[in-house]
């Protein structure tokens, strides 16, 4: 327990102000949401039926602009909870080894451990301890929110605010700081490796927000326009042929088939094809994956970004372990 | 380990950085177990290289080292396991406390010597609980030398500690350097470019040039083989190693004899007469073995 104790106090001596700031950032953030979010269910709650949107009932005009206001401002606040984990894993995650260099506190750090993995492993849990323990509160103060802004919502069965909530802020907060370590391990010093892990950090998300897209088509059900998609997470738009097969627009237009008048969902290539069906192109359909799948997605995606974030943990003991000290 | 089996060993070492710039280039060099041996040479004569290869912080380019007997680059934590560093700026972490250093040199390496290295430091009146951003230059190389000391390692490689510090504090850190070598038994190798230091506190002598060994010899047979010759003066039988402008810009010869000689103008070197000699001799050949 000492050794523990110990090790604690001086990862935190070491890491005091980025500790700190971030703490300091968490606590304002998730106590902005709690208070939106308090705010609206005290506004629900003195008549619900005023934000029932199927339903219109008279007097609720102020009622509902003001839940209306407060609404629009918890939406602000979803895309700060999204935000923080790519944040705040940067500002962990860079210096842990770059500082080291750049004071050339490395030398006498990886000379007294015989082990520079060790060294790592110790230096990296207290920061990932740290950062869960944050960024949980603000993927619980999201879901809150979330809820709070979205009453009469299953958010359990619904996309809504995805990746604005719930645990995938955590894992995405664990590989940022996977990648903030890795460049700052890279470059040796912490401002170049802060800008140069943003700019990766841009790319790797991206390259994995395209990849699980692609891999989500294969439970997406293609709906047409008019259909209920409340809950679900739309990836776009496809055409669905007359002959049965599911294409999208780049693909038509390899095809040569293009089109200029679209009529209840039907797409024809000239305004005077319209009606003949023997003319049709096909129909106009949304592909979408159920809001019933949003659990599965989420622990799906919180899975490839934890590999991720384990992916670039290795990567940095190996270049730590075979890195000049300064 | 047997006394007599060299503790730190270079073979054929060459250290390129980039594709041109060679620091070492050819240094064949065993240095035996216990003492302080100082390695001395000017600026950019790969000193810190060839510490930074035995500590396993640098891949040779060509041929190898061995800390006694381990290759540092095949067994890095075997060397660190008898090694302690102190780097050429003890940079310490500036959110930490005195007490916190030792502490986390407890946390890396369960076998550290707490006592030991809280001792030595309460010998020098070093406050535990000061801030290491506010200690002076020679207290933190002190710092930094309690942590190297407190690993109870056999070998400590100290890569120019004493460079930033003012004579009193560069006195303090020798002093107490000699007491924990002596007192047990540790072997030591100190780089250095402030000759008048070394000759205080050290055994042996390797004069390193421009990447290469140019003398090594312990300081007492190299002070007595060696004479320093004024106004062209030669010494029968002894070799010319190298001359250099005096004092008093007189041209001044460092010349090799094994035996005492008594001639005008031919008089006993000092150390720092020894290693300008050398250095001398050394410069504007690179790459030439003189040793």
């Amino acid at each position: 327990m000492r050794r523990i104790g110990s090790w604690l106090i001086l990862s935190f001596r070491m890491h005091r102000w980025e500790v700190v700031a971030s703490a300091a950032g968490v606590a304002i953030l998730a106590a902005v949401m709690l208070w939106f979010a308090w705010q609206m269910r005290t506004l629900a709650a003195t008549d619900p039926e005023c934000l029932d949107p199927r339903a219109y009932a008279p007097g609720c005009t102020q009622l509902g602009q003001r839940f209306y206001e407060l609404s629009s401002k918890a939406e602000w606040l979803s895309y700060l909870s999204w935000g923080t984990p790519f944040g705040m894993g940067l500002v962990l995650g860079v210096p842990l080894v770059s500082r080291e260099i750049e004071q050339r506190t490395a030398s006498i750090a990886w000379t007294l451990s015989r082990s520079r993995v060790r060294w790592l492993v110790q230096r990296v849990a207290f920061l990932a301890l740290v950062l869960i323990g944050l960024l949980l509160v603000i993927a619980i103060a999201g879901e809150v929110l979330a809820s709070a802004q979205m009453p009469s919502l299953h958010l359990d069965r619904d996309f809504a605010w995805y990746g604005r909530r719930g645990g995938l802020i955590v894992v995405r907060g664990l590989a940022s700081l996977g990648i903030g370590v890795l460049v700052g391990a890279w470059l040796g010093r912490v401002m170049p490796a802060l800008l140069v892990a943003a700019f990766a950090s841009v790319l790797i998300f991206s390259g994995i927000s395209l990849g699980m897209d692609r891999w989500m088509e294969g439970d997406a059900v293609a709906q047409p326009f008019d259909a209920d998609r409340a809950g679900g997470r739309q990836l776009g738009q496809r055409v669905l042929l007359p002959s049965g097969e599911l294409i999208d627009n780049a693909e038509l237009q390899r095809r040569g088939l293009s089109y200029e008048a679209i009529v209840n969902d039907q797409l024809y290539a000239k305004p005077e094809d319209i009606g003949h069906l023997g003319r049709l192109i096909g129909y106009d359909r949304y592909l979408v994956v159920p809001g019933s799948l949003y659990s599965q997605i989420a622990l799906r995606e919180s899975g490839v970004v934890g590999a991720t974030a384990l992916l670039l943990a290795l990567a940095s003991a190996v270049l730590v372990g075979r890195r000049r000290p300064g | 380990m047997n006394a007599e089996q060299p503790v730190l060993e270079a073979h054929a070492l060459a250290k390129r950085y980039g594709r041109r710039t060679w620091a070492l280039t050819g240094i064949d060099l065993a240095i035996p177990q216990g003492g302080i041996t100082a390695l001395v040479g000017p600026n950019a004569a790969g000193k810190s290289t060839l510490i930074k290869t035995w500590i396993g912080f640098e891949r040779p380019t060509r041929g190898g080292v061995t800390v006694a007997g381990i290759d540092p680059w095949k067994d890095r934590s075997g060397v660190l396991a008898v090694t302690g560093y102190v780097p050429q700026s003890p940079a310490l972490y500036d959110g930490l406390t005195v007490a916190d250093h030792v502490d986390l040199a407890v946390q890396l390496r369960p076998t550290f010597d707490r006592a030991y290295a809280r001792q030595r430091l309460d010998e020098l009146g070093i406050p535990a609980d000061q801030g290491a951003k506010s200690l002076s230059g020679g207290q933190q190389a002190q710092v930094a030398l309690a942590l190297a000391l407190g690993t109870r390692a056999r070998i400590l490689l100290l890569d120019e500690p004493l460079a930033s510090l003012d004579p009193l504090a560069r006195r303090e850190f020798l002093h107490v350097l000699t007491d924990a070598v002596r007192s047990d038994g540790a072997t030591a190798l100190l780089s250095s470019h402030i000759v008048t230091d070394v000759e205080q506190a050290c055994d042996r002598l390797v004069v390193l040039g421009v990447g290469k060994v140019l003398l090594h010899d312990t300081v007492a047979a190299g002070l007595a083989s060696h004479w320093i010759a004024t106004d062209g003066a030669a010494a029968p039988g002894g070799e010319a190693i190298g001359s250099f402008a005096g004092p008093g810009s007189e041209r001044l010869t460092l010349i090799r004899h094994a035996v005492a000689v008594a001639a005008a103008n031919l008089r006993a070197a000092t150390l720092e007469e020894v290693v300008l000699g050398y250095l001398a001799s050394g410069r504007g050949k690179p790459g030439e073995a003189a040793a």
